[in-house]
């Protein structure tokens, strides 16, 4: 180590040009990460690749309602539903239209009729051999009196001048078949229309559906939406309130907590690091050991925006306080060169093999992270990697030139501690080391019981009114988004819509309620083809002896001979082709939107169904045995995602403490040295781990970085001790640690203070390990072996 | 029975639901028209004391879909605020009832009875809302659908042209006779685009009679309901 030795002597007389380089590395990054553009996607957090959770979330993406904006309108009791409708009316025509694309509050009044009018049109095309035996059993002469004598009765009310085309066309009332094409179309379980607009079976409840520019992440583009609402809903009058749900709430939510959490635990933050210099340092030149990570923090985010053309927010965020820890290196460097009592080249060469080792530990800790499935923790990983490094060299290299003069222990004090503390009180060795196993098999005991969970609703905020307004809108309109979804992708629509016909096959002998789907409206063009060679078969065997009934039978009623004849015509020419274009003819332009999607690749068609294990399990093989078929269940999208956090976690606490014990092998060669400098990093890991089992916590995404992060602490704090103990020099490294774990704990700890629950969690996990890996550093490491000058 | 009536319903109104386009075909000359603001507060006036009515109708409907006209009886009442009773009785016994919002209809061929309101049966709370403006004698609803021609000053008989597209695309014109007092509507005639014609004559008029709840109730054929 005496390289750095020797750069500090070449060095020392050149402070100002280390100056004027670090400001222009300063300047430099300053110019570069100006023009960076942070991503605020969650995707960042989502597994990448090709992996079953990352295609799934994609695909979930496309769900019905994934992107709309949801408005649930409520009436009190006693409140009629036609003031509701017209409540929803007045909120519908005051919602901006720039915010608020596409809004409606129903189909209106006029689908139910063009759908009857048209759509029966098409039952040649759309009649499978179930509707062909209806009618075959509505052509029996008792049927046909019966609906013709009906037909009489009608044509004389007064509707009957708007029903007199619709029965010479119809007479016997076929085309109603065609209405039970649309009995598997609608997304929204327990809708029902009312004068065309959607009214919650409990007549409580109106629905505005709207599509909005303002992506889900844009916390600024949020709070304009949720203002523009506020403000149309201001003109609903008393009794009748609503509420929007969708994610912008959750963004603005979870962007006003985390600024509120931030200003919270920075003002906590900064009085305890305040406190701790006045306790610890109380010298202005130990500034520059806190200015470390900021200098690490611009390099690294520099790397990081040269290597990846997006960086995420996330990781810049984390990122940034994971960088905290820099500051280690700064103390431990400090500390030993102002109190050690020596000369600075020999003491900052002593001190610089567990600085190189800390750094290494904590480098090989992260390096792990570089092989997750995760883009943002791999991101995080080189963020982590490129500050560490850069703090470790400043930390040798730059900062003993400003701190500064030595300032030694006395050396009357130093003989007041040439015998340790433990040597000169052993119950105190006993306490200290029976107090710790305490802590250890009580964490040990509950570390069993800890889970793991995957749900990323979990990481945001959700305020209790947003999870209300949820829960208020599943109760009114039933589960609209919670629904396990078929993908059916087809590189044209045809083949699309011809695997969507075999899903459906399956699935109404799999699963007969509670299906969406596409299918029986919309036949691939080759069922069509068959079924109209079926309908005109069926006539030809029947037509004639059902135009001599209608004639004979009419006649007695009164109808003309010519009354039927659009029938008979129909009969004759029968459409030959029905599709998108006629449905979005008829109005149903929404509703395909939610279940057919095109793109670049071909079309997609999407069915729901309920999504229940044992279903999803029994009807996946089969499924998936289709070509181009997926089924995507949300509720095992979270187990899958649990799962795979899960086995990355397992995965890098393997590599990590491989490669930490590796480098501790290398370091100190004897098994004694190396089971005692990982005590500290294997108390944290515990205590953090079973601290949570005791609090009736779970393992997230965030507590996986901090477990990272407490083995790079927890693994430098007992190199420390263990060389402390070792070499001659007094490197102050206890008094490094304390202050280095109480900065951590200061830093990182007060995110216990935060309201939102991923910064929360970061803050307690570090909390646990930290408190816990600081103590057996300095007090338990010594009690096995204490140093002795 | 019910679904062919939906069916109807709804195409009378899609038709009459078209966008109100036809305000602004309307003849430019409209303001060179006579004057019938005189006429109107007669039949205002005149209708203003009614708090019911009960009369008997003869429909006459002759149809190109019939050899022969269609001759039936029925019975029309009508009871502040929104009470109607429309019943055939002969040749087949069929009809609705209204209560404010809600209503039954029936058909004495199948024997059915079904419920029906018209917030979500649409088409039922358009005919509803004809019936009831002609009861009333509503004029400013009237004036908002139809072009109105007075056709003759004592007894007044009104000429109405629908502005509504929709409704045009049916029905080329409507001419309504009132009774000599002015107190209620005495002939409607329905001329539909095509030259079908619908006639309903009313007589046995009675106002301000007394009329019970029953009246306005669907006979009980103890048949399940259809919504």
């Amino acid at each position: 180590m005496n390289f750095f030795a020797t750069c500090y002597r070449k060095l020392e007389g050149r402070r100002r040009w280390l100056l004027i380089g670090l400001s222009l590395l300063l300047l430099f990054c300053a110019v570069q990460l100006s023009q960076l553009k942070l991503e605020e996607n969650i995707s960042a957090l989502l597994p990448d690749g090709n992996s079953q959770v990352a295609f799934d979330f994609k695909l979930l993406q496309q769900a019905p309602f994934a992107r709309k904006l949801v408005i649930n309108i409520s009436a009190a009791d006693g409140i009629d539903p036609q003031q509701l409708l017209a409540a929803s009316d007045a909120l519908l025509a005051a919602l901006p239209a720039e915010l608020f694309h596409n809004a409606i509050n129903g189909p209106g009044e006029k689908l139910g009729s063009r759908l009857l009018d048209q759509l029966g049109r098409y039952l040649p095309l759309l009649a499978e051999s179930a509707d062909l035996e209806r009618i075959e059993d509505q052509l029996a002469p008792e049927a046909t009196r019966r609906l013709l004598q009906q037909d009489l009765a009608q044509l004389l009310q007064p509707q009957g001048i708007a029903l007199k085309k619709q029965i010479q066309r119809d007479p016997l009332g076929f085309e109603a078949l065609t209405l039970q094409k649309l009995r598997y179309l609608n997304p929204v379980p327990e809708v029902r229309l009312e004068r065309g607009r959607f009214l919650s079976r409990d007549g409580h409840n109106s629905l505005i559906l709207a599509d909005t520019p303002i992506a889900i992440t844009d916390s600024q583009g949020s709070r304009r939406l949720l203002e523009a609402f506020e403000q149309a809903r201001q003109l609903l009058p008393p009794g009748i309130s609503a509420e929007l749900v969708s994610g912008h709430p959750y963004t603005l939510a979870n962007a006003s907590t985390i600024q509120h959490d931030m200003s919270r635990v920075l003002m906590a933050s900064g009085v305890g690091i305040l406190l701790l210099f006045v306790l610890f340092l109380r010298s202005w030149k130990t500034l520059t050991v806190y200015l470390l990570p900021l200098f690490s923090f611009a390099l690294a985010l520099l790397v990081v925006s040269l290597c990846y053309a997006k960086v995420s927010g996330i990781t810049v965020g984390f990122g940034a306080v994971l960088l905290g820890i820099t500051i280690d290196f700064g103390l431990h460097v400090y500390f030993a060169l102002r109190r050690g009592d020596a000369p600075r080249a020999e003491l900052l060469s002593a001190v610089s093999r567990p600085v190189l080792f800390g750094a290494l530990t904590s480098l090989a800790a992260f390096a792990v992270l570089l092989r997750s499935e995760l883009p943002g923790q791999r991101q995080l990983a080189l963020f982590a990697m490129t500050g560490i490094a850069a703090a470790v060299l400043l930390a040798l290299l730059v900062l003993p030139h400003f701190i500064g003069q030595s300032n030694p222990l006395k050396r009357g004090t130093r003989q007041q501690f040439k015998r340790h503390v433990y040597d000169r009180n052993p119950w105190l060795r006993n306490s200290v080391l029976l107090l710790w196993l305490l802590v250890v098999v009580l964490a040990g005991v509950k570390l069993p019981q800890l889970s793991i969970n995957g749900d990323l609703r979990r990481l945001s905020y959700q305020s209790a009114t947003l999870q209300q307004n949820e829960a208020a809108l599943s109760r009114a309109w039933g589960n609209m988004r919670g629904r396990a979804l078929i993908f059916v992708r087809g590189e044209n629509l045809e083949i699309a819509l011809k695997r969507n016909e075999q899903v459906w096959k399956l699935l109404q002998t799999e699963a007969p309620a509670g299906l969406v789907s596409l299918a029986p409206l919309l036949p691939s063009s080759a069922t069509q083809q068959q079924r109209l060679k079926r309908w005109q078969d069926f006539w030809v065997r029947h037509q004639p002896q059902l135009r001599e009934q209608l004639l004979e039978q009419g006649r007695v009623l009164g109808f003309s001979a010519a009354a039927f004849e659009p029938f008979w015509s129909q009969l004759e020419y029968p459409p030959q082709q029905f599709g998108v274009t006629q449905l979005k003819a008829m109005g149903l332009g929404d509703l395909l939107e939610n279940l057919l999607l095109s793109d670049a690749d071909g079309y997609q068609v999407i069915s729901l169904l309920p999504d229940r294990p044992e279903l999803v399990a029994a009807l996946e093989p089969k499924l998936t045995a289709i070509p181009g078929v997926n089924l995507v269940s949300q509720a095992r999208f979270g187990r899958q995602l649990s799962s795979e956090i899960s086995a990355d976690f397992r995965r890098f606490i393997l590599s990590a403490g491989l490669a930490v014990l590796l480098l501790l092998v290398v370091l100190f060669r004897r098994l004694s040295s190396i089971l005692l400098a990982s005590l500290p990093v294997l108390t944290g890991l515990l205590v953090m781990l079973g601290g949570m089992a005791w609090l009736g916590l779970e393992m997230n995404l965030f507590n996986v970085v901090a477990s990272i992060l407490i083995i790079g602490l927890g693994v430098d704090y007992g190199i420390f001790m263990v060389c402390h103990a070792q070499q001659k020099e007094d490197l102050a490294s206890s008094r490094a640690i304390l202050l280095s774990g109480l900065t951590t704990l200061v830093g990182f700890g007060a995110l216990v203070l935060a309201e939102h629950p991923a910064l929360y969690s970061i803050g307690l996990s570090v909390l646990l390990g930290i408190s816990a890996a600081v103590p057996t550093a300095v007090l338990v490491i010594p009690a096995f072996r204490p140093k002795r000058l | 029975m019910g679904f062919r009536v939906r069916i109807g319903l709804l195409l009378l109104l899609l038709l009459v639901c078209q966008p109100l386009s036809a305000r602004a075909a309307q003849p430019a000359d409209e303001s060179a028209r006579p004057d019938l603001t005189p006429v109107f507060v007669r039949l205002r006036t005149a209708a203003a004391g009614i708090q019911s009515l009960s009369s008997d109708f003869v429909q006459e409907k002759q149809l190109a879909m019939f050899d022969a006209s269609l001759l039936s009886q029925g019975r029309f009442l009508y009871r502040q605020p929104a009470y109607l009773r429309w019943e055939l009785l002969t040749p087949v016994a069929s009809g609705f009832v209204l209560r404010g919002r809600q209503g039954e209809r029936w058909n004495s061929l199948s024997q059915e009875t079904s419920t029906f309101r018209i917030d979500s049966d649409p088409m039922m709370g358009i005919i509803a809302q004809q019936l009831l403006a002609w009861a009333r004698v509503d004029i400013d609803w009237l004036k908002s659908r139809y072009r109105i021609v007075l056709l003759s000053e004592q007894p007044v008989r009104l000429q109405l042209f629908p502005r509504d597209p929709g409704e045009a695309g049916f029905i080329e014109q409507l001419q309504i006779l009132f009774a000599a007092d002015n107190s209620h509507v005495a002939l409607v005639e329905i001329h539909e685009i095509g030259g079908d014609k619908t006639l309903m004559r009313f007589s046995q008029v009675e106002v301000n009679r007394e009329l019970p709840d029953s009246d306005f109730q669907a006979p009980d054929f103890q048949a399940p309901d259809h919504k």
